[in-house]
C-alpha cells in the first residue's frame, strides 16, 4: 500500500515541528527518514501511524483519505524506539495482543492464534523465547519481539521509530541486515526514522533527508550521498571538507586553488564554498599536472582497512582531512610533519544564494 | 577489564580491610540500641498496653466488650465506610492519575496541588468544611432540612469527610508509577486496535497493580482509623453515628477501660495487617519500578 502525505503543517507551542512537508512512498518501498534531532522526522512518523494530529494536511494511504481515520483503524505496525513491550506479558502474550483484542467476527479462534504467533516468532528467530518476560530479553530479542508484535495485526504499512538506536554496533548491524532481508521477503511498506545516515544509506530503497522541520532532499541512497541537492545533505551524509571562495562565469577561485564549475557558468563573482568528502582527497609527495593545494601533515590515525590524514593548508592554517586506502599510505610512506601536495578528485560548489537556502 | 573486573569482586568478600569504610563498633551498638529503645518506648509498650489493658479483667470480659451493641455497631459502621470510601477513591485515583501521567493538558499543577488538599488541612477544618456545607446553618442546610435530608450528624456525613479524608492516598501511588512507565505501551495498544478499556485493564493497570494495592491498604487504614473529621461530623449517637475511633474515645471516657482498649486493640490489629501488607507490596512495587526504570535505562541510550 502506498502512503502519501500532503502539505503537513504541524506545531508544537511556537515550535513549527513540520513546514510543508509532502511524500510520497510506494508500495512495498522501504523508506528512511534521516535527519538530526529535532528535525521532525519521528514527528512526520508518528503523523502517518495517527499517533499525533497534523495542524493541516492531508494523509493518504492508497490513494484514500487516511487522515481522520483513528489509529486504531489505520492497520499500521509500529515499532517504537524503547519497543514498548508490555512487561507483565510473555513474549508469546506481546505478539498475540493485536489479534487478542480484535472484536466480534474479526476474532481468531485461539488455535489460529497459536499458529500465526508461532509462525511470527519462528520468523523473527526467537520461538524458543516465547515464555519468557521482556525484562529477560536483551536488546536486540526485544527489538525482534517488536518486531514480531507489530507483524502479528498483518498491517499494511510498517513504521519504525529509530529501530537500532538503543543497541550497540555490532547487533545495530546485524539487526539492520536481517530488517533488509526481511522486507525484501515480506514487501510491506516500510518507513523508518533515523539519524544515523550508514544505517539509512545501507537499509533503505529511498532516503529522505530532513531538517528543520522540511525535507532537504529525497532520493536513493547512491543519490543522496553522490548528488546532494544542498549544503546541508552535504554536510549531514559523511565528512566533508570545507573550501571558502569565490565563483565567477565557471571559474571557482577556492584560496590558490582553481577549479573549473561549469554549472555555475551564468554566475559572476560570487561568494561560494565548495565541498569535498575525504575520500576524494588524494595526496601526493610532488606536485602534479593539475591544481594542487600544499599542506602539512599534521596527525595520521588509522581506522581498520582506511587512513585518516588531518593536513594544515600552508598558505591560510585550515584543516583538510583525506581518507587513504592503507595500500595508498603505505606507498606514499607519510610521517607527521611532512609536506605534501593536496588535490581534490570530486567537489561541489554551492554559491551564495544556494548557501543561504541551506 | 574483564578479568580486572572479576579480580576486583574476588577479592572484595574476604578483604579485612572492609573496617576503613565502616564505623568503630562501640558507635554502631550506641545507634542501634537508641533505635531500639525508641521503637521499644513509642511503639512496642503502648501496644503491650493496650492489649494488657484490654485483657485485664480476662478474655471473657474482652470479648463480651466487642460484642456489645454498640461495639459491634460502631465496627459496622467503620467496615461501611471503609466499604464506601475506598472503592470511591480507587476509581478517583485511577481517574486522576490516568490523566496527569498519560495527558498534557492546562491547569495539570493545579489539580495535582488539589489532590494534596487533605494531606495539608487538619482533619478537624476538613469536617467543618462539610458542617459549613451541610449543617442546619450552612449554605445547603435549609434546603435538605426542608426535603428531610439529614447528612451532618448522620451516615452519610461520616462518609463524606472519610472520602475526602482518604482522596489523595490512590492517586498520589499511582502518579510517580504511571509517569515513571510513559505512554509508549498505550500507544502501542492502540495501533495494535485494542480499545480504551482494554488499553486501561490490559496495559495500564498491570503495570500499575502494586501501586494501586499499596495505595488501597494505606486508604483503608486511614478510613478505618480517621477521627478528627469524623469526629466534627458524627453527632456521636451511640449505636447510629459512632465509628470505632469515636466509640474507643466514648467508652474511654466514661472509665470503661477494658471495652475502650478492646476496641482499639482490633484498631491496632488492623495496623499490624496493614504495616504487614504494606511492606509486602511496598517490596513488590520497588520491584516494578526498578524493572521499568533499568527497561528504560537499557533502552534508553538515544532520545
Amino acid at each position: 500500500m502506498s502512503i502519501e502525505v500532503r502539505n503537513i503543517h504541524k506545531h508544537f507551542g511556537k515550535f513549527h515541528a513540520l513546514q510543508d512537508v509532502n511524500l510520497h512512498v510506494q508500495t512495498g518501498e522501504l523508506v528512511a527518514l534521516l535527519g538530526p534531532s529535532g528535525s521532525g522526522k519521528t514527528t512526520l512518523l508518528r503523523i502517518i501511524a495517527g499517533l499525533e494530529v497534523a495542524d493541516s494536511g492531508t494523509v493518504l494511504f492508497h490513494g484514500e483519505d487516511a487522515t481522520d481515520r483513528h489509529v486504531r483503524e489505520r492497520q499500521v505496525g509500529f515499532v517504537f524506539q524503547h519497543y514498548a513491550l508490555f512487561r507483565h506479558m510473555t513474549v508469546f502474550e506481546n505478539v498475540a495482543f493485536g489479534l487478542r483484542v480484535r472484536k466480534g467476527k474479526a476474532k481468531p479462534l485461539e488455535g489460529y492464534i497459536r499458529a500465526r504467533v508461532s509462525e511470527l516468532l519462528d520468523l523473527v528467530q526467537l520461538g524458543w523465547l516465547a515464555d519468557r518476560y521482556p525484562s529477560q530479553l536483551s536488546g536486540g530479542q526485544r527489538q525482534r519481539v517488536a518486531l514480531a508484535r507489530a507483524l502479528a495485526v498483518e498491517p499494511r504499512v510498517l513504521l519504525l521509530d529509530e529501530p537500532f538506536g538503543a543497541l550497540d554496533a555490532k547487533v545495530r548491524k546485524e539487526l539492520r541486515r536481517w530488517l533488509r532481508r526481511l522486507q525484501d521477503d515480506l514487501r510491506i511498506t516500510s518507513v523508518f526514522v533515523t539519524h544515523d545516515q550508514e544505517e539509512a544509506l545501507e537499509v533503505a530503497d529511498r532516503v529522505v533527508v530532513m531538517n528543520e522541520g522540511k525535507i532537504e532532499q529525497v532520493g536513493a541512497p547512491d543519490d543522496v550521498y553522490d548528488r546532494p541537492a544542498s549544503r546541508f545533505v552535504y554536510n549531514f551524509l559523511g565528512d566533508v571538507n570545507l573550501f571558502h571562495g569565490r565563483v565567477h562565469q565557471g571559474q571557482a577561485q577556492l584560496g590558490g586553488l582553481e577549479v573549473e564549475v561549469p554549472e555555475h557558468n551564468g554566475t559572476l563573482d560570487t561568494a561560494a564554498v565548495a565541498f569535498v568528502r575525504p575520500h576524494d582527497v588524494d595526496v601526493a609527495r610532488y606536485r602534479s599536472g593539475g591544481p594542487t593545494i600544499e599542506a602539512t601533515v599534521r596527525h595520521v590515525k588509522a581506522l581498520g582497512p582506511r587512513v585518516r590524514l588531518y593536513l594544515e593548508r600552508t598558505e591560510e592554517g585550515a584543516e583538510i582531512e583525506a581518507e587513504l586506502s592503507r595500500e595508498r599510505f603505505e606507498e606514499l610512506a607519510l610521517a607527521e610533519g611532512e609536506k605534501v601536495y593536496v588535490s581534490l578528485r570530486k567537489l561541489r560548489v554551492f554559491v551564495e544564494d544556494s548557501l543561504s537556502a541551506a | 577489564m574483564h578479568s580486572g573486573k572479576s579480580l576486583a569482586s574476588s577479592t572484595a568478600s574476604n578483604d579485612p580491610r572492609r573496617a576503613v569504610i565502616s564505623e568503630p563498633p562501640l558507635v554502631r551498638y550506641a545507634l542501634l540500641a537508641v533505635a531500639l529503645g525508641f521503637l521499644g518506648l513509642f511503639l512496642v509498650m503502648p501496644l503491650a498496653a493496650v492489649f494488657t489493658e484490654a485483657l485485664s479483667k480476662g478474655f471473657r470480659a474482652y470479648f463480651g466488650a466487642m460484642a456489645h451493641v454498640d461495639a459491634l455497631a460502631a465496627i459496622r459502621l467503620t467496615l461501611m465506610t471503609a466499604a464506601i470510601a475506598v472503592p470511591l477513591n480507587l476509581v478517583f485515583g485511577i481517574a486522576a492519575a490516568w490523566a496527569i501521567a498519560k495527558f498534557e493538558f492546562r491547569g495539570k499543577d493545579l489539580l495535582v496541588t488539589l489532590i494534596d488538599v487533605p494531606f495539608s488541612v487538619s482533619p478537624v477544618i476538613s469536617g467543618l468544611i462539610f458542617v459549613l456545607l451541610f449543617g442546619l446553618q450552612g449554605w445547603l442546610g435549609p434546603w435538605l432540612d426542608d426535603h428531610d435530608i439529614r447528612i451532618i450528624f448522620a451516615v452519610p456525613g461520616i462518609v463524606l469527610a472519610t472520602i475526602f479524608i482518604t482522596f489523595p492516598f490512590v492517586a498520589r501511588e499511582l502518579i510517580p508509577l504511571m509517569q515513571a512507565q510513559g505512554t509508549e505501551e498505550e500507544e502501542a495498544a492502540v495501533v495494535m486496535g485494542a480499545s480504551f478499556w482494554r488499553t486501561l485493564w490490559n496495559v495500564t493497570l498491570p503495570n500499575a497493580k502494586w501501586g494501586l494495592v499499596y495505595g488501597l491498604i494505606l486508604c483503608n487504614a486511614r478510613a478505618m482509623g480517621e477521627f478528627g473529621a469524623v469526629s466534627v461530623v458524627s453527632g456521636h449517637v451511640r449505636g447510629l453515628t459512632n465509628t470505632m475511633p469515636l466509640h474507643v474515645e466514648i467508652l474511654y471516657n466514661e472509665y470503661d477501660f477494658v471495652g475502650a482498649f478492646a476496641i482499639a486493640s482490633l484498631l491496632a490489629l488492623l495496623a499490624l495487617v496493614t504495616l504487614a501488607a504494606k511492606s509486602f507490596v511496598e517490596w513488590r512495587a520497588r520491584a516494578a519500578i526498578r524493572e521499568a526504570i533499568a527497561m528504560a535505562e537499557a533502552e534508553g541510550g538515544v532520545a
